[in-house]
């Protein structure tokens, strides 16, 4: 009876019930306690709007502040760079940041303190966490032959994060699961509780989006590549050279299960741009400044 | 006699199309588009090809590429054909298939070795605090992105988001 009531309390708090309104539910949604008193590594950022309880920074994910955002996208990212390190060549690291963080200027979050990294994978992938950490393999990095092209894949991951698509995931999921924690009284706490949220390990980066997402990250990533000043082809480049991988090679395997395919891809990408980039001639593709892998 | 010369010509045209068609660059129509005889959007047709048509790319220049189709030649828009590498005819027609969800090329080509990482792996991993502390410490400001885009020529242009046109052509 009690879950069947608190069952019904989470759906009316979906229906756009204002969450000033919404009694107690704000508490029993708080899973974590104290995240920022276990980690202070956060870059300080400008005064968030939101307005988070300093002493008890819980992760509301219906409308998770900034701060939350971030602390959740930590977590994936350090679980990915478990299982896949970061490159060890810091020029290759700095160089990836300066432009990811130049394109995910062009976003609606510029705000966001933007992570970019290199890993030690020979995949054919990149991918993104909430609150700004995007990481992209060195197997995909060595297929590129300029900035542009960077810029592009960087740009599509910005969309990812700009359009909260893994955070949609997570709330998803996490809506299922609402009635079950509302019931425990506490549940664990810091990353132990994230871990329910997100899922062991890495695992939600194996699920992947559905396609629409991955659609509109592309559109997203092609906008602000050419926004910030790049050739605007870059991104489709990419997918054409990802389209010459046989299906077969393990390399893509992941990538291919959790996206459309590259031909897909395009198509969409072609139809959405039709003639909207027409006047865009003087994009720069920069083949020569692409930092090469040692 | 004419005629005969005129088969023995069609013979010669046979075995001379495949031999210059090897080392071009091969391309997919990604959708049906119209061909023009210059690279703008407001110059005169010289024909079109339909999604899926085959063409030969001749050359590109800026967000435009001259192809020739079946019938014709003529320029389109870049992201109207989707490049292959020098492909063969053979390889370019499994293009589409994969479009449409079949798995493969037609084209088989042995694993490369690469195992890749898998869904196990992913669930499997542990957080990394030096390894996320590492990645924050390369994080650019805005402001230092804004200097390494300087540096490169690179100027910010204003420019919508595109429509979700949900995969229909235009």
């Amino acid at each position: 009876m009690r879950l069947h009531l608190t069952l019904i309390c989470v759906f009316a708090f979906t229906m756009n019930m204002n969450a000033a309104q919404a009694f107690d539910l704000n508490d029993a949604l708080k899973t974590i306690d104290n995240i920022d008193n276990k980690k202070n590594s956060q870059p300080a950022e400008s005064p968030a709007k939101e307005t988070a309880n300093n002493n008890e920074l819980s992760i509301n994910l219906i409308s998770p502040t900034k701060k939350e955002e971030i602390a959740l996208g930590r977590e994936i990212a350090g679980n990915l760079l478990g299982a896949a390190p970061l490159v060890k060549d810091a020029g290759l690291q700095k160089y990836v940041n300066q432009i990811g963080r130049w394109v995910a200027s062009q976003s609606e979050r510029p705000d966001l303190p933007w992570h970019f990294g290199v890993i030690e994978s020979e995949d054919l992938n990149a991918f993104a966490a909430p609150g700004g950490y995007v990481l992209i393999t060195k197997g995909l990095y060595r297929k590129l032959d300029n900035e542009a092209q960077l810029a592009g894949v960087l740009g599509h991951e910005i969309g990812h994060v700009v359009k909260q698509h893994h955070l949609k995931v997570l709330q998803k999921s996490q809506l299922l699961n609402l009635g079950a924690n509302l019931l425990g009284s506490k549940v664990g706490k810091d990353s132990q509780t994230i871990q329910k949220v997100i899922g062991s390990g890495a695992e939600i980066m194996a699920r992947g989006l559905d396609k629409d997402a991955e659609f509109e990250a592309d559109r997203v990533g092609l906008v602000l590549a050419a926004r910030a000043g790049y050739d605007p082809y870059g991104l489709p480049e990419v997918l054409e050279k990802i389209s010459e991988v046989s299906s077969n090679d393990g390399s893509v395997a992941l990538l291919f299960k959790t996206h459309p395919t590259p031909d897909d891809r395009l198509e969409k990408l072609a139809n959405a741009v039709g003639n909207h980039l027409d006047k865009i001639t003087d994009g720069q593709a920069l083949p020569k400044r692409l930092y090469h892998l040692k | 006699m004419t005629i005969n010369f005129k088969k023995s010509a069609l013979v010669l045209l046979a075995l001379l199309i495949p031999c210059i068609s090897v080392g071009a660059e091969m391309g997919t129509a990604l959708k049906a588009d119209t061909l023009r005889k210059e690279p703008y959007a407001d110059a005169k047709t010289s024909g079109s090809f339909a999604r899926g048509d085959k063409v030969e790319v001749i050359t590109k220049q800026g967000a435009w590429l001259k192809v020739k189709a079946a019938k014709s030649t003529g320029w389109v828009r870049l992201l109207s054909v989707k490049r292959g590498s020098t492909a063969t005819a053979n390889q370019t027609a499994g293009i589409l298939s994969v479009a449409s969800g079949r798995a493969g090329t037609g084209q088989v080509v042995a694993t490369t070795g690469v195992r890749g990482l898998t869904e196990e792996e992913l669930k499997d991993a542990k957080f990394d605090e030096a390894e996320v502390k590492s990645l924050e410490s390369y994080t650019q400001s805005a402001a230092q992105g804004q200097k390494f885009a300087k540096a490169g020529n690179l100027k910010a242009i204003k420019l919508e988001y595109l429509p979700d046109t949900g995969g229909s052509a235009q």
